[in-house]
């Protein structure tokens, strides 16, 4: 037994270290350049992307699917999956286009339903997998599913209306400088950054790289699940909302392939889909990839069935290119210390 | 037996043959499913109905099995909603409504589906690129070579030999559910009875000791990629001949699909863990259930919610099964 609690208490102090000094060899750092390197393409075909307004729509345009990354991150983080994000954005918006303009104080109301649904889904789907050991993927299918139909009966076909205040609010901007989907998006990473390092964030990490290790070292892999997949609910639960306030009006049907995107953020991002290795920054990373490549493709003038070939393709590179990271770190420590390359090797690898 | 206690049927079928039971308790409860309809309406469940269920099933039946197989190593396989089209829509395209071509064309449009399960498996096995990612790219890939090269549907109908195939019948017995039967007994021996299968397995369940046994870990995969690409073109070829024409969407209905029925037949989507008779029957399942809650006549909205209760009513029966028999 004290090997394998030896070696979660290492794997431990990686995770906590991972936060300050992998930052250069992170795959979330080299989402980030490949980001910028499309937008540098994208803004020298259309120059006015590179100002206020171009700005804030992209960051617009990518906080949705941000924000349901960022859910998925947790719940893959505890090496669990979850389709049902796709379900909680189809019933928020729903709601959102039917509550918000028909009764007083909608606008609150309808953000309250939002979290609520979210919660709701995400403890049913936390208690399938935690306490009746279901498999996460199988049940959040059933739960996915269930939740389409939901929204359907709330809204039968795409229509309703969203609270101006809704709309103006989230897509402006805050003191007319700052856009506010921007703003989500950083609170978004400071939140997480200080939740990671937080007793439960620690537990996430732990309980993904290796369950029965964390509950020897105490920790209740039940219950650190059961949170990933709450607050992953409440997560897609704004991300519905702000879709709302992007759109505008509801549409109970949403598309299959943005849950191919949410995951492909996550996947890009560096997350290990196994769990207990990756973060919320390259996520994010990985959803402003997607969109800047969307934007890029589009300004280039490029047919639809390239675009598909694309992102594609983009998934694959951006996996090797993440591979590539730990091998430079590997190459230029063994430059650097020639005794010490065997340890910076088996760091780099898990960072 | 007839007499006998359920109970102590379920129970004596755990002990003997544990691997039995998930087949056969989902198979019951598509059973249970047809007999509580015809409650309601005592004209469901006629001859008639119960062969097009049969008929309708073998699309999934046949995916599925390829989904079994990548999930029994650990993996998935993401592209075969994709593949599916490709191998419906090619098929279309070649026969241009004539028989003669069918003799080319069937295998060239085989041999080009398990080409881009080959793309799935080198990328797995070879890059060592997360299946989940490797098979959505290469489908979404696929998919755009075959929409810059159809434009999305197809013109021309498929030749008339294929939909006879799925039309016609033998001795009163409709084609589709003997190929399914033939189907059935093929990919359980395939999987579960010969040398390659039982790897496949020893694989799944660690790949660190399949590798220290020497097992030929990336020829493995990429087969096991291969012939599930290879049945979703298949399944896609049946498809075009059952509806008579094809378009580049009429596959993606059917990749969550054979992810639950996989799961549904008992199988570990870690890996290791699964058989083709439990995907079989969670296929039968899955497809007696959208016929039931088509009958039902009700909006989609509550069929969609039937629909994920019944699956999620289905794997916690099964999971409190497994505990009670693992003891």
């Amino acid at each position: 037994m004290l090997p394998v609690r030896l070696g979660f208490v290492g794997e431990e102090g990686e995770a906590e270290e991972g936060g300050r000094r992998s930052l250069p060899s992170s795959g979330a750092t080299l989402a980030a350049l490949l980001c910028l390197v499309m937008y540098g393409v994208y803004v020298l075909k259309e120059p006015s992307a590179f100002s206020a307004i171009g700005l804030a729509n992209l960051l617009d345009n990518t906080v949705v699917l941000a924000l349901a990354a960022i859910g998925l991150t947790l719940v893959i983080l505890s090496a669990e999956l979850d389709l049902s994000s796709v379900g909680v954005i189809a019933i928020t918006n729903s709601i959102v286009a039917t509550v918000s303009t028909r009764y007083p104080g909608g606008v609150l109301l309808s953000l309250a339903l939002a979290c609520l649904v979210g919660l709701a889904v995400g403890v049913v789907n936390g208690t399938l997998v935690t306490y009746l050991g279901l498999q996460s993927l199988a049940c959040t299918l059933g739960t996915m599913i269930a939740c389409q139909g939901i929204a359907l009966l709330i809204l039968s076909a795409p229509g309703g209306e969203v609270a101006e205040p809704i709309m103006n609010g989230l897509t402006g901007s805050v003191l007319g400088v700052v856009p506010v989907a921007g703003v989500i998006l950083i609170l978004g990473a400071v939140a997480w950054s200080l939740f990671r390092r937080t007793r439960l964030g620690i537990a996430l990490y732990a309980v993904g790289t290796d369950e029965v290790a964390a509950r020897l070292s105490g920790i209740e892999g039940g219950r650190t699940k059961a949170f990933a997949f709450a607050a992953a609910g409440v997560i897609y639960g704004l991300a519905g909302f702000m879709l709302s306030a992007e759109t505008g009006t509801g549409d109970p049907r949403v598309s299959g392939s943005f849950l191919l995107y949410v995951f492909a953020s996550v996947a890009i991002g560096g997350t290990s889909l196994a769990g207990g290795r990756g973060g919320v920054l390259g996520s994010l990373a990985g959803a402003c990839i997607l969109t800047v490549m969307q934007k890029m493709l589009f300004a280039l003038g490029v047919a639809e069935f390239y675009t598909n070939i694309f992102n594609g393709l983009i998934m694959i590179a951006a996996i090797l290119i993440g591979r590539l990271a730990p091998a430079l770190a590997r190459w230029s420590a063994r430059r650097a210390a020639p005794g010490s390359s065997a340890l910076a090797a088996g760091g780099a690898d898990r960072g | 037996m007839a007499s006998a206690q359920p109970g102590a049927l379920v129970r004596s079928l755990a002990l003997r043959r544990p691997e039995l039971l998930p087949p056969v308790l989902v198979l019951a409860g598509a059973v249970a499913l047809v007999l509580s309809m015809r409650v309601v309406n005592p004209r469901f469940g006629s001859p008639e109905q119960i062969a097009a269920i049969l008929v309708t099933s073998i699309f999934l039946v046949v995916a599925a099995f390829g989904q079994g197989l990548a999930i029994l190593l650990g993996g998935i396989d993401l592209s075969i909603g994709v593949v599916m089209s490709i191998g419906g829509m090619m098929i279309t395209g070649l026969t241009r409504g004539s028989n003669d071509a069918l003799l080319w064309a069937a295998p060239a449009t085989l041999l080009c589906c398990a080409a881009i399960g080959v793309l799935n498996g080198v990328g797995i096995a070879l890059l060592q690129i997360p299946p989940f990612i490797t098979t959505l790219a290469v489908g979404t890939v696929s998919f755009g070579v075959a929409l810059g090269l159809t434009a999305g549907s197809s013109q021309q109908s498929v030749a008339p030999a294929l939909q006879e195939l799925m039309s016609g019948k033998f001795h009163g017995l409709p084609y589709p559910i003997l190929m399914t039967l033939c189907f059935l007994v093929l990919a359980t021996v395939v999987q579960g009875q010969t040398a390659e299968g039982r790897k496949l397995y020893a694989l799944g369940s660690s790949p660190a000791a399949a590798r220290i046994v020497g097992l030929p870990i990336a020829s493995l995969t990429i087969a096991a990629y291969a012939v599930s690409a290879l049945c979703a073109g298949g399944s896609g070829l049946l498809l075009a001949g059952y509806s008579s024409s094809a378009t580049l969407d009429m596959g993606d209905p059917f990749l969550m699909p054979t992810i639950a029925a996989v799961v549904i037949g008992g199988a570990r989507v870690t890996g290791g863990r699964g058989s083709y008779l439990g995907t079989f029957a969670g296929a039968i399942f899955l497809s007696t259930l959208a016929t039931v809650i088509t009958a039902l006549s009700l909006s989609q909205g509550w069929r969609n919610v039937i629909q994920g209760g019944i699956i999620l009513a289905a794997l916690i029966l099964q999971s409190n099964r497994w505990r009670s028999w693992k003891r």
